[in-house]
């Protein structure tokens, strides 16, 4: 039988998801497989898993909850062992890098913070900074909303404008919360975000670091924040490059 | 202003903020050569389209008419800058841009585990139903030939 693992920690973590309900339905108990120092939160592995929704919202609230009493390791989701001997193999072979990344992360949480123009406000303000935009709006809303050609060339420049600021907006959310943070992690490229990063942010300074949130939200009124955390640290348990997703076997291929 | 809560993603499982989360699962993380991974095909719909604001001629019309509709005289009284007065501008408006931004990005990723699904089923009730899509189909073309021939 094959081993789901959801993620790493110290043998001597205060208080590892023994028992909880993992991915799969019906749920897998969750299980601790230990070698040495180190403790591999795991279960057994649903025959042809896939990336569901429930697996992994079960995924997350797993590492969250791991996460809670002491430092994790975050495993991407899907990562299945052959068996548990597999799991203590990895730990035993690799033992001193994760001492030392769970040393790293003791007291850390990811916070991941993701922004959006709201439309209309990033267009009164674009308005407030180019007069040039703002007479070229008037002018073609006398005649009507303008002829093609002036509506085309009015809607470049907003959109040149707009782009100009998405990115200058991106450099400063990093800028103004860098500082309260210890790690920063551009998080991965997705569908329409003004930018999407990541924070890895010492427990004992979270709160500095939301106060910094509010101070971008108050220097920004047309930017919209969602923050997200704290999370297990799935963006800074390893320095080097990520695979692609393509490079990787199906799990039902056993 | 709209703020939009730091979702306490901590044991509660809540699903708000499982759409902001979930890439992070899905493209973070450990990864351990030793160890197989499940296969994202389908997923990849996630990872397109960096830009907001992308520039193309549809896009300058639909700004060039956004310019036009927006309220001058609010902008010039709000100005931009002072938090309170854009903040009332935009307390409707904020709020509709977040949802549809975040139901938008929960579709795809609804859609992409939706048809990652459907393969799966499909290929569980190959053996059994193989003929059936094939006999729908086959009806489909005959009703049209019929109709052809009206």
């Amino acid at each position: 039988m094959s081993t789901y693992v959801y993620g790493i920690a110290r043998r001597a973590h205060r208080s590892l998801p023994d028992g909880m309900e993992g991915i799969g339905d019906p749920p897998r108990p969750v299980r601790i497989v230990a070698e040495g120092e180190l403790a591999a939160i795991v279960s057994e592995a649903p025959e042809g898993l896939r990336p569901k929704r429930s697996d992994l919202l079960a995924h997350q609230r797993v590492l969250s909850e791991a996460g809670a009493a002491g430092p994790v390791l975050p495993m991407r989701f899907g990562s299945i062992a052959p068996d548990d001997e597999a799991v203590r193999h990895v730990l035993q072979e690799r033992a001193g890098h994760y001492v030392e990344r769970l040393r790293t992360l003791e007291g850390k949480v990811e916070y991941n913070v993701k922004a959006v123009h709201n439309e209309e406000a990033v267009l009164h303000r674009v308005m407030a900074e180019n007069p040039e935009i703002r007479a070229m709006t008037e002018s073609n809303r006398k005649a009507g909303g303008g002829s093609y050609e002036d509506r085309l060339r009015l809607g470049e420049m907003v959109v040149a404008a707009l782009q100009t600021r998405e990115a200058a907006d991106a450099v400063e959310l990093q800028h103004t919360l860098e500082p309260v943070a210890d790690a920063v992690s551009v998080g991965p490229e997705s569908t329409g975000w003004v930018a999407n990063v990541s924070f890895l942010v010492n427990q004992d300074s979270a709160e500095q670091f939301l106060a910094a949130v509010e101070e971008v939200r108050k220097s920004h009124p047309y930017l919209e924040l969602r923050v997200n955390g704290p999370l297990p640290p799935y963006s800074f348990v390893e320095p080097g490059p990520s695979e692609p997703a393509e490079a990787t076997a199906s799990a039902s291929a056993e | 202003m709209t703020v939009v809560p730091a979702a306490q993603t901590g044991g509660g499982g809540g699903t708000s903020g499982l759409y902001d989360v979930l890439e992070l699962v899905l493209d973070r993380g450990l990864v351990i050569d030793a160890f197989v991974r499940v296969s994202l095909v389908g997923i990849e719909i996630l990872k397109i389209d960096v830009r907001v604001v992308v520039a193309s001629v549809d896009t300058y019309l639909r700004f060039a008419e956004a310019c036009n509709r927006l309220d001058l005289e609010a902008g010039k009284k709000a100005r931009p800058g002072l938090p309170e007065m854009v903040g009332e501008i935009t307390e409707s408006g904020a709020r509709q841009k977040t949802k549809g931004a975040l139901s938008g990005a929960a579709q795809t990723v609804q859609d992409a585990i939706g048809s990652v699904r459907e393969k799966a089923e499909q290929a569980a009730a190959d053996g059994a139903r193989a003929r059936r899509p094939e006999g729908t189909r086959r009806a489909k073309a005959e009703e049209k030939r019929e109709e052809e021939q009206e």
